[in-house]
């Protein structure tokens, strides 16, 4: 157990080390060095914010939830939608201050969020507990359905975030290089949840519940505990975040119907990579893979392989797969 | 490999079968001479122009049979063995990739090219079955789901963006010759898809009803259980994954030689769903299933394709929300409907037969 | 009748196709130990998950309290006050010695309230009350799964299995405490040594090959040779 321990701490630190390394000699200046960094701790959170919940209730309730990067993609839309002139919610006439109305577009995609997550775990999801096969298959229509519905509500044309307010406009300056202050908020929200949602899973009853559900469920209900109920907090906790994902994301990445499923691919690498279930392996693997697409995205401008930031996520599952498929620290088995 | 003796003979036995099979044989003419068109097409000068009910209806066929190879290859993984993939379109996209590289990108003549992709696209994909087999089906059975999604998607992102296959727009297949190639003689394609779809069902019904066709089915209630009185269920997993992913690949070399054309979309997620849910809604674990699977949804997508739907003042093209309804049947086929069309019959002929 | 706590009739039980239980009935009286004896495989830790509707029977009934609980949730099962110890100390590992006393609780405060009975039943685990339960050793492991089961007010333990694998300091630690519980609830105890179970116990059911053939006060038991090795093969 110790022995473990310490090996996946060595295992990060080195994959950490080494991929900063790698930004650093790629980077010609400390500035540029700051941006990668910078973009791949942003793009860490938002992965932070699908996976937590798509590890979290696979721990639990053994569902891989498919349907995970598109709840990512709800939000993104209708954050989007909200905050601009002209869409199916509206919000430019009700809070004219875009800065207000960031917070409130923000707090309606999670609750979005939240109510299809309840729709999916108790509608869907819940009469087919006794058939684990077809959840899986179950939760890959769920994902197809929601992105048909968003293209046919909002078309397929990607949309560009148009609208200005503070945060995602302003910037400092280090060495010398423009930074955006977004990027940073977003980083900032991340951390604060990052150690929100440990606190909750450490300290407060529920969290105790989740964490002994993962180990073993059948004991847990024979203490008294409605785990039903706990499935679908969880399951809708986890809806909402990734809602959540989505509208901190749009303001910078916009909204479009392929970023559920880059999301999700990226997600999904991230809990193999920090072990299924595994709360600390997912925020750690978040870090990585977030950091791991910024290099690429550094390593590949100049060059012919386009494509290769969309491809590391899939190669470093791939890595993990082959080298530890239990990932740092989760059973595989 | 034993095939299970029955108390009637072959014949009587496949009686439904044969009859099915020469309609199928037939329909060319049949719908030639009730629209009166030639199955042939229309001569021009020494060409056929390929047009005409008759081979209209060829096409439409040939692609039931297609997605039928590709939905039999699906139900054999995941209806016999219990194992589920999301990347079926892998094994589809890559042997049309590398068939249509061998054909377009190589000095070799257009026979030995043929030959030489055909070969060594099945052989890839079985090679790539058992690749990503072996690295994932010691782990749970979400893993092999994962990777499978994974690699397709990343093939597909590869392919979107790869120069010298045309990225994003794909190439066309200029060199078949005449007697393989649909825009030339559809009638002959037809035959070919026909006879390739049969003989898959052939071989998937023989292997099913094999020994090691029953281990796959040991594998699918219970692994643990199958393992336990003595199978390497890993090798049987396998062994299946294998077989599903060179027949897959079949289906692809005939959807490259029907469109002439090879592009990524032949990897994209589509060619993943549709064998997945015409596996569901014919009947998942069943012979028959994926051909009903596969002839009613395509043909309701034919049907559909161009037609709209009025709800009040509002007119929507079917086309446009075709997706969306397939994945709702999808949904509701999970929930309500597991059994597919077949297990449902059989379970009504069940409870039929109980209560006299 | 009306002494009994809990009163099992004729329930039949199966896992996937297989016909696990085909008839038991065991009867727990108000304030004693009753002990449930039989080889392996016989059927004995079925009973235990099927009265606690992790197994549920397929027919026969369950009355706790003189109400039918077979059908029922496991969780609306353990409200009712039957406390549940599986064979294999299944302890939360990941959880500290606290957090699986504390997630135990019914009700606010019951650990606060219990706390102190039980550390004078096990004194070990107030030493060890942060550690992670996969750190205990396997004797610490099973006093912690007991004590788990007293934190809210129970009136029927189902103890599997306790002294499995333990050393016989440790054993004879457990069976104290076990003895000490029957005073404030009634026990339904899986037990495969003889000697442990007849000194503890008043009451036997046999349990063999997913039946109940027989049962009675454990002391005529003790007496009757011929029925210890027929059912238990030791004599």
């Amino acid at each position: 157990m110790a022995r473990t321990n310490r090996s996946s701490l060595i295992a990060i630190l080195v994959i950490i080390g080494g991929l900063i390394a790698v930004a650093f000699v790629n980077s010609n200046s400390l500035g540029n060095f700051g941006i990668t960094l910078l973009s791949g701790l942003f793009q860490g959170m938002l992965l932070f914010l699908v996976a937590s919940g798509l590890s979290i209730v696979f721990g639990l309730m053994d569902v891989l939830n498919f349907a995970q990067g598109a709840y990512f993609m709800v939000g993104a839309y209708v954050a989007y939608d909200a905050q601009h002139a002209g869409g199916l919610i509206d919000l430019t006439q009700a809070i004219p201050d875009p800065n207000l109305r960031f917070p409130v577009a923000v707090i309606l995609a999670v609750i979005v969020g939240a109510l299809l997550g309840v729709i999916l775990e108790r509608g869907l999801l819940r009469p087919l507990y006794a058939r684990p096969v077809f959840q899986l298959v179950l939760t890959f229509g769920v994902a197809l359905v929601m992105a048909e519905i968003i293209k046919f509500i909002w078309t397929t044309t990607p949309y560009s975030w148009t609208e200005v307010f503070g945060v995602r406009e302003s910037f400092f300056e280090l060495f010398g290089q423009r930074f955006s202050t977004y990027r940073l908020f977003v980083v900032g929200m991340g951390i604060v949840l990052i150690i929100l949602i440990a606190l909750l899973l450490r300290r407060s009853r529920i969290g105790i519940i989740i964490r002994a559900g993962v180990e073993d469920r059948e004991m847990v209900q024979s203490l008294g505990i409605n785990v039903q109920t706990v499935f679908t907090l969880v399951f809708t906790l986890g809806c909402a975040i990734a809602a959540l994902g989505g509208a901190v994301a749009a303001p910078f990445l916009g909204a479009s119907t392929t970023i559920g499923d880059i999301f999700l691919l990226q997600a999904i690498a991230v809990v193999v990579l920090g072990g299924m279930g595994s709360y600390e392996g997912t925020a750690i693997g978040s870090v990585m893979v977030g950091l791991a697409v910024a290099v690429a995205q550094d390593a590949a401008i100049g060059t012919s392989f386009a494509a290769l930031p969309s491809i590391t996520p899939m190669l470093l599952l791939i890595l993990v797969l082959l080298l530890r498929p239990s990932g740092l620290f989760g059973n595989a088995r | 490999m034993a095939v299970t003796p029955r108390k009637t003979g072959w014949l009587q036995g496949n009686g439904w079968l044969l009859v099915l099979l020469a309609l199928l044989i037939l329909f060319p003419f049949i719908v030639g001479a009730l629209t009166d068109s030639s199955p042939y097409g229309v001569a021009r000068g020494d060409r056929m122009i390929m047009r005409g009910e008759s081979v209209r209806w060829q096409s439409v066929l040939i692609e039931v049979y297609i997605l039928a190879i590709l939905t039999m290859s699906y139900n054999l993984l995941f209806g016999f063995t219990g194992v589920i993939s999301f990347g079926h379109a892998l094994f589809f996209g890559t042997a049309s990739y590398l068939f249509g590289l061998a054909l377009e990108f190589t000095e070799m003549d257009t026979g030995l090219a043929i030959v030489v992709g055909a070969v060594a696209a099945i052989v890839v994909c079985g090679l790539l079955g058992l690749l990503i087999g072996l690295v994932t089906l010691r782990l749970k059975g979400v893993y092999f789901a994962i990777f499978t999604l994974a690699v397709a998607e990343m093939f597909f992102i590869f392919l979107g963006r790869w120069q010298l296959t045309r990225a994003e727009d794909g190439f066309a297949i200029t060199d078949l010759p005449a007697w393989l190639d649909p825009t030339q003689s559809r009638l002959s394609f037809y035959y070919l898809a026909l006879v390739l779809a049969v003989l898959t069902f052939l071989f998937i019904r023989r292997l099913v009803n094999s020994p090691t066709g029953a281990v796959f089915q040991a594998i699918r209630e219970n692994e643990d259980r199958a393992q336990s009185l003595g199978y390497n269920t890993l090798n049987y997993k396998l062994f299946s994954i294998v077989i599903a992913g060179m027949l897959a690949g079949v289906a692809g070399l005939l959807q490259v030689m029907l469109n002439k054309k090879v592009g990524p979309e032949l990897l994209s997620v589509g060619y993943t769903v549709d064998p997945l849910l015409m596996t569901i809604i014919g009947g998942v674990g069943t012979l028959g299933g994926p051909i009903i699977g596969a002839a009613g949804l395509h043909l309701l997508d034919v049907f559909f394709r161009d037609r709209e739907l009025v709800l009040g003042s509002m007119t929507i093209d079917i086309a446009n929300i075709w997706a969306l309804l397939l994945g709702v049947i999808f949904i509701l086929a999970v929930i309500v409907f597991p059994y597919g069309v077949i297990g449902t019959w059989r379970r009504w002929q069940a409870r039929a037969l109980r209560k006299r | 009748m009306t002494d009994s706590i809990l009163e099992v009739r004729d329930i039949h039980t199966f896992i996937g196709q297989f016909h696990i239980l085909e008839g038991v009935s065991v009867s727990v009286p108000v304030g004693s130990i009753t002990v449930l004896l039989g080889r392996n495989g016989a059927g004995k830790t079925t009973t235990l998950r099927s009265i606690m509707g992790l197994t549920p029977p397929a027919r026969g009934q369950i009355l706790f309290d003189g109400k039918n609980i077979a059908g029922k949730h496991p969780h609306a099962i353990a409200q009712l006050g039957i406390g549940y110890v599986p064979e294999h100390r299944a302890i939360f590992r990941e959880l500290t010695v606290h957090e699986n006393l504390r997630i135990a609780e019914r009700k606010r405060g019951d650990l606060a309230r219990k706390a102190d009975f039980i550390f004078e039943l096990f004194p070990d685990l107030k030493r060890l009350i942060d550690l992670p339960g996969g750190n205990l050793s396997g004797g610490q492991q099973q006093m912690l799964a007991v004590a788990r089961a007293l934190v809210p007010d129970n009136r029927l333990l189902l103890i599997d299995e306790p002294s499995e694998g333990l050393a016989p300091v440790i054993i004879e630690q457990l069976m104290a405490a076990i003895s000490r519980l029957a005073e404030s609830s009634s026990v339904l105890l899986v037990e495969q040594n003889f000697r442990v179970a007849s000194r503890l116990a008043q009451q036997y059911v046999i349990i063999e090959e997913g039946q109940s053939p027989a049962a009675g006060k454990i002391d005529a038991l003790v007496q009757d040779a011929a029925l210890v090795q027929r059912y238990l093969g030791v004599a």
